[in-house]
């Protein structure tokens, strides 16, 4: 019984891992854009794919890493920059913008699905023994992805208090016409933050079939709900928000699938959502709708 | 009968099912202004229900396992279906529909579409998990032969009278006092809320009636093609339905059945007749690509659709305060 807790909890917090990075990207992108980008499950399975294919070409499963990211951050830039600002030029609303990233989703998913044939493709490196402590094992790949979530952490935090274009991209955030006028250039900022949100995304969909050790076109999709539901509950903007969510979700999912309950583990994840939505309104509902398209 | 014509009645039975989804998903999303990203779900719960209420109890011994087995005449098995999407759509609207932002109750209902999806997948004893169900046949079995694509005129009969009477109160629905304050919800919901209206109960009842038909549209559907299975519900099917809004027409009953013409049904089927291109079902995952695209198409140059909804008429213009319910949720 605490043998099973103790090893379902390494897992979740394997889990929690994957999930802040992801986590974060969405949550930077949202606070500041305010679109809700429904396109971060598919760009995620875009970087699993990448990575796959550096891996199936030989090169290393580090430089896998690095490309998983890179193409997420590419794919966002090209969807926010280049797709959103088509519908911004014609006034296109908030809430249809988010309804344009769910159909970019539907293209990229099923653009996936047709050039790879519909199949699931194994990816089985950086595996290693686990470290066994007691009931918990651990592989050292496990433990190098929850240092990088911490370690990006602090990184963005800290990029986001320390430096000029930090600072400037949270004045976006809090009021875009201000942060104009006193000079900010907020079209670079947003470029910036496309590009961090869609490397976090990448960068999450390679950990994440390293993890699960396979990747198909559905992957980011089935890690969405997950996402968006740990962003939305740490506190729109918040990455300290996000990662605490995060870490709640992926203890309560692994917990669950743990001691049975393999197939309802993303529901419970996602009960935790529903249960604070009904307890405390305010905790999640602020931020209404007058909030601005910033792009 | 002749391949063709079974094709063709196939293709009418499915019309059918797709209109009946259509103006359900018109009515939460054209008058209502409720972007129900997990229509899909609620046919799919009638489905299942139409499915294991009329194959008979589900033993230890039998190849696929089920809950809630029985053998239902009919109409209670359709009865149950609606009752099934009815029954889901409350659970889910109880708490996606709470007032917040619009895009977080869309997200949300997306999000139950994608989860749900898991659950019956991976929990194998409620429906069966991926392989789904088999073998269902139609309520009519000892008069007419076992499956109804034995006797697909008479099931294309019965679907449309079924279809038909379903639309028609739906369209009755829409211009009743009830109907009109759908739009005015939908238009400007603190100005309709002043007047006195329940917006929060207002959202659930349109979402509860449009799962009620979504579940009988699953159940009408399962009985025809004998089968269900998690591979017929994907997230994306609902957006099929939302682009064939789109490109009929937000809010506009005609434009709607012809959007449901063109594409669920021909569109979708127009690769039949192409040369096969690719390995097997590729021309599948291209289509949803296009559906994707359409999609996209359809909000960049016609968000209200090719043929918008005609603005109100009130009968007295002069004293617009009178016209408007006063009396809440009708």
């Amino acid at each position: 019984m605490l043998a099973q807790l103790l090893s379902s909890a390494a897992d979740g917090i394997v889990v929690a891992a994957i999930l802040a990075v992801a986590a974060m990207g969405f949550t930077l992108q949202f606070s500041l854009t305010n679109v809700l980008n429904l396109s971060f499950g598919a760009v995620m399975t875009i970087g699993g794919f990448t990575a796959y294919l550096v891996n199936v070409a030989g090169l290393s499963p580090w430089l896998g890493l690095a490309l998983g990211t890179l193409a997420g951050a590419l794919a966002t830039v090209l969807l926010g920059r280049g797709v959103l600002r088509l519908y911004a030029r014609r006034r296109t609303q908030l809430f249809e913008m988010m309804m344009v990233t769910l159909g970019m989703s539907l293209v990229i998913d099923y653009g996936i699905q047709a050039i790879s044939q519909n199949a699931i493709y194994g990816y089985t490196v950086l595996q290693a023994q686990p470290i066994r402590m007691g009931p918990i094992a651990v592989t050292p790949i496990q433990v190098g992805i929850i240092g990088i979530a911490l370690v990006l952490l602090v990184a963005v935090e800290a990029a986001l208090h320390l430096t000029k274009l930090g600072k400037a991209l949270r004045a976006t955030a809090v009021e875009p016409s201000l942060a104009r006028s006193c000079g900010i250039k907020t079209s670079r900022v947003v470029l910036v933050t496309w590009l961090v949100s869609g490397g976090l995304c990448g960068l999450a969909g390679v950990v994440y079939i390293i993890s699960t050790q396979s990747v198909d076109y559905t992957t980011g999709e089935l890690f969405l709900p997950l996402v968006i539901a740990a962003a939305i509950l740490g506190g729109v903007g918040s990455l300290r928000g996000a990662v605490v969510a995060s870490l709640v979700m992926g203890l309560v999912t692994e917990i669950v699938a743990g001691f049975g309950g393999a197939a309802y583990s993303t529901v419970a994840g996602f009960a935790i959502l529903v249960v604070v939505l009904l307890l405390h309104p305010g905790a999640v509902f602020g931020g209404a709708e007058d909030r601005q398209l910033v792009l | 009968m002749g391949a063709w014509s079974f094709y063709i009645t196939t293709l009418l039975v499915y019309f059918v099912v797709d209109a009946l989804s259509a103006f359900s998903l018109n009515l939460q999303f054209g008058y209502a202004g409720v972007v129900n990203f997990g229509f899909i779900v609620f046919q799919a719960a009638g489905a299942y229900v139409a499915a294991v209420v009329t194959l008979g109890p589900s033993g230890p011994a039998s190849f696929q396992q089920y809950i809630l087995g029985s053998h239902l005449p009919f109409p209670l098995d359709l009865l149950a279906a609606t009752l099934a999407g009815a029954l889901l759509s409350f659970v889910v609207g109880l708490f996606a529909l709470r007032r917040m932002r619009r895009d977080y109750q869309a997200a949300v209902l997306l999000i139950v579409s994608l989860i749900a999806l898991q659950v019956v997948s991976a929990d194998v004893p409620l429906f069966n998990g991926s392989n789904g169900l088999t073998g269902v046949t139609w309520p009519f079995g000892q008069l007419f032969g076992a499956t109804a694509t034995g006797s697909p005129y008479l099931y294309l009969g019965y679907a449309a009278v079924i279809g038909v009477l379903v639309c028609l109160g739906v369209i009755w629905l829409s211009r009743s006092p009830w109907g009109r304050s759908l739009r005015a919800m939908r238009d400007h919901e603190d100005a309709a809320s002043a007047m006195g209206l329940n917006i929060t109960s207002l959202r659930l009842q349109v979402f509860v009636l449009g799962g009620a038909i979504a579940g009988l549209s699953g159940g009408l559907l399962v009985e025809y093609i004998g089968a269900w299975s998690p591979g017929a519900w994907g997230y994306a099917e609902t957006f099929v339905i939302f682009t064939a809004i789109f490109v009929g027409g937000v809010g506009n009953y005609r434009g709607v059945l012809v959007g449901t013409l063109l594409v669920p049904i021909i569109f979708l089927e127009i690769p039949r007749f192409l040369p096969a291109i690719g390995y097997p079902g590729l021309t599948d995952s291209l289509e949803w690509v296009v559906v994707g695209l359409a999609w996209m198409l359809c909000l960049l140059f016609r968000p209200r659709g090719i043929i918008p909804e005609r603005r109100l008429k009130a009968a007295r213009p002069a004293s617009p305060l009178e016209t408007a319910p006063a009396e809440g949720s009708a």
